[in-house]
């Protein structure tokens, strides 16, 4: 089959992650995935274990410095990443608080994990992602101004332009960076945002993987700087 | 809109099984009906200009189609798998099937492998809530095995396998589609050249269609999955009709293909050049934007296709044509006879 690539899927246990590890394994990636909980990310490994694919799973918070730097060691060993997935993110204090009551060292994680992490991620691994793409998972939340998503969306939205700015810097690098709200899904974080209602009306996170494989076959470059809806009924390339 | 909003009888005999040539008709002389407010007409698609204006747009789809009906064989036995849509890079959204009449279920897994010819294609995922589409990654020219090997798609009712000219169009410029955009079958070089001569200007869209797709079986029309296509609409096509817009003429699209793709580069306020994939789907509650005509041809029971003909006219008006197409013994399916529906 085709030669081996790499991917890191940052939150790779449950949900979208997952969902996107499932994809790349067949599709003849190694993965490296990353999660907190190390049970979660056990099953979920040895779950996706095939003959073809080798399976690194690293457990951390993608905020903590030892666990990034974890994960740059793995990516050195191989000497390229393919795919880039900034996956791992965090709603914040739940239920999800005002912005006028947020507690601001609160705030503040919100940010070192949804905009930091990522960006730090991009830094350190950037000697290896020369034809690369790096994905930030951003949401609906980054252009709605929701009440109680301020936090969240905030620091979504700075990914976008993040996204969009890394682009520009990392185009003559042959870098490609796209942020991709993926859609409402049922997943636990989306529970975790509603906890009070029955999200089963919400589609599971398979719904996008038309999407990852159109993306995934597109020219990365000619896709660079673009933020994709995953469930939006037009896919466009804009270039 | 309910499901059984898209329910009628058709009588099993009303299909074409073979192109136009094979029952000694030319492509043009088959049947046209024209439904406008005023009631539906009857004639033959060589007098298709009768019907236009000076000014007057029409939109086709260039693509043209490929033989994508190849022989697999895998873990399950030797079956065929009917190419759909290419996502790039090797990846294909493909549906295997038992045979031209039989289509499954066949009970293939994630991560089988299958040969085509010389090809080897792993299965991905099946597609969600499709899950007789499936995403299959393979390790070489696809389009060169189709060539070799291929055969262009056909279903049961076709009886025989036919040359893949008889699934041109005489538009087809662009390689794509599996399924012939079968709207534009009957036009002939002598028809494109009657409308020219009426002043009719003929703008192109690109719009690469999949196998086609089931019956809806939500009880919501608007809940029912359609899967997206490849597209394109020009610089040059967006201004030909922004601009007949503008001095109010009137658009026609040839085919469903050319109103998805329409309306997906319709931004509100005017066409747009655009490129990508779309799975748009065009029912009553979205209405139609763009277009003032549709040629098409008739539309089986309880597919959505149905839902964008009641956008364009009324369902009160389809069900009318549709009891004076079966009244006069008007054929079904891509080789039978064509409908120009006018807006309203």
């Amino acid at each position: 089959m085709t030669q081996q690539k790499l991917a890191l899927i940052t939150g790779g246990s449950k949900g979208l992650g997952k969902t996107l590890a499932g994809w790349l394994v067949h599709q003849g990636y190694d993965l490296i995935l990353t999660a907190r909980t190390a049970d979660t990310l056990t099953a979920t490994a040895s779950e996706l274990e095939t003959a073809d694919a080798s399976i690194h799973a690293l457990v951390g918070d993608v905020s903590d410095e030892a666990h990034q730097q974890a994960i740059a060691d793995v990516v050195a060993n191989y000497g390229q990443l393919d795919l880039l997935f900034n996956n791992a993110s965090t709603l914040g204090t739940l239920p999800m608080p005002s912005l006028t009551d947020y507690d601001l060292d609160a705030l503040a994680h919100v940010f070192r994990v949804n905009v930091i992490a990522p960006i730090t991620l991009t830094q350190k691994l950037l000697p290896y992602l020369s034809d690369g793409l790096v994905v930030n998972l951003s949401s609906d939340a980054a252009l709605g101004g929701y009440a109680g998503w301020g936090a969240y969306g905030a620091s979504k939205a700075a990914l976008d332009l993040i996204s969009k700015t890394l682009a520009n810097e990392l185009h003559a690098q042959n870098v490609a960076v796209i942020s991709v709200d993926p859609g409402d899904m049922r997943t636990d974080m989306h529970q975790d945002a509603f906890p009070n209602d029955d999200i089963s009306d919400r589609p599971l996170p398979d719904v996008t993987l038309p999407f990852w494989g159109w993306l995934l076959g597109q020219d990365h470059m000619a896709i660079s700087g673009q933020r994709f809806s995953a469930q939006a009924e037009v896919w466009e390339v804009t270039s | 809109m309910k499901v059984g909003s898209l329910h009628f009888d058709r009588p099993e005999h009303l299909v074409a099984t073979c192109p136009a040539s094979e029952r000694g008709l030319s492509r043009d002389s088959i049947r046209l009906m024209v439904s406008t407010s005023e009631g539906h007409q009857h004639t033959q698609f060589h007098n298709l200009a009768d019907q236009f204006r000076t000014g007057d747009v029409l939109v086709v789809n260039n693509s043209a189609t490929m033989p994508a009906s190849l022989p697999a064989e895998g873990r399950i036995g030797e079956f065929r798998l009917n190419l759909a849509t290419d996502y790039g890079r090797g990846l294909w959204l493909a549906e295997p099937r038992w045979s031209v009449s039989q289509p499954g279920p066949l009970a293939l897994k994630h991560g089988d492998v299958i040969s085509i010819g010389e090809l080897q294609a792993k299965l991905i995922a099946p597609y969600p809530n499709l899950p007789r589409l499936w995403f299959v990654q393979f390790d070489g020219c696809v389009v060169c095995s189709m060539d070799k090997i291929g055969e262009p798609i056909r279903y049961g009712y076709v009886k025989s396998a036919y040359d893949l000219q008889h699934y041109q169009t005489v538009f087809s410029r662009v390689r794509g589609s599996v399924e012939m955009p079968s709207a534009a079958y009957p036009f002939t070089e002598s028809v494109v050249e009657s409308l020219k001569h009426k002043g009719v200007q003929i703008a192109e869209i690109t719009l690469h269609t999949g196998v086609s797709s089931l019956e809806v079986e939500v009880d919501d029309i608007e809940a029912h999955t359609l899967y997206p296509e490849p597209f394109s609409v020009s610089d040059e096509t967006a201004q030909i009709i922004n601009q007949a817009k503008e001095d109010n003429q009137r658009i026609v699209a040839v085919g469903t293909t050319v109103v998805r793709a329409l309306e997906s580069s319709w931004n509100g306020t005017v066409v747009q050049a655009k490129s990508g994939f779309t799975r748009r789907y065009i029912h009553p509650k979205v209405g139609i934007h763009v277009i003032d005509g549709l040629i098409t041809g008739l539309h089986d029971p309880v597919t959505s296709h149905l839902a964008m003909l009641y956008t364009v006219a009324s369902e009160d008006r389809i069900r009318e044509a549709y009891r004076e197409a079966i009244a006069e013994g008007y054929l079904w399916h891509e080789f039978g006879d064509s409908h120009l529906i006018w807006r309203g």
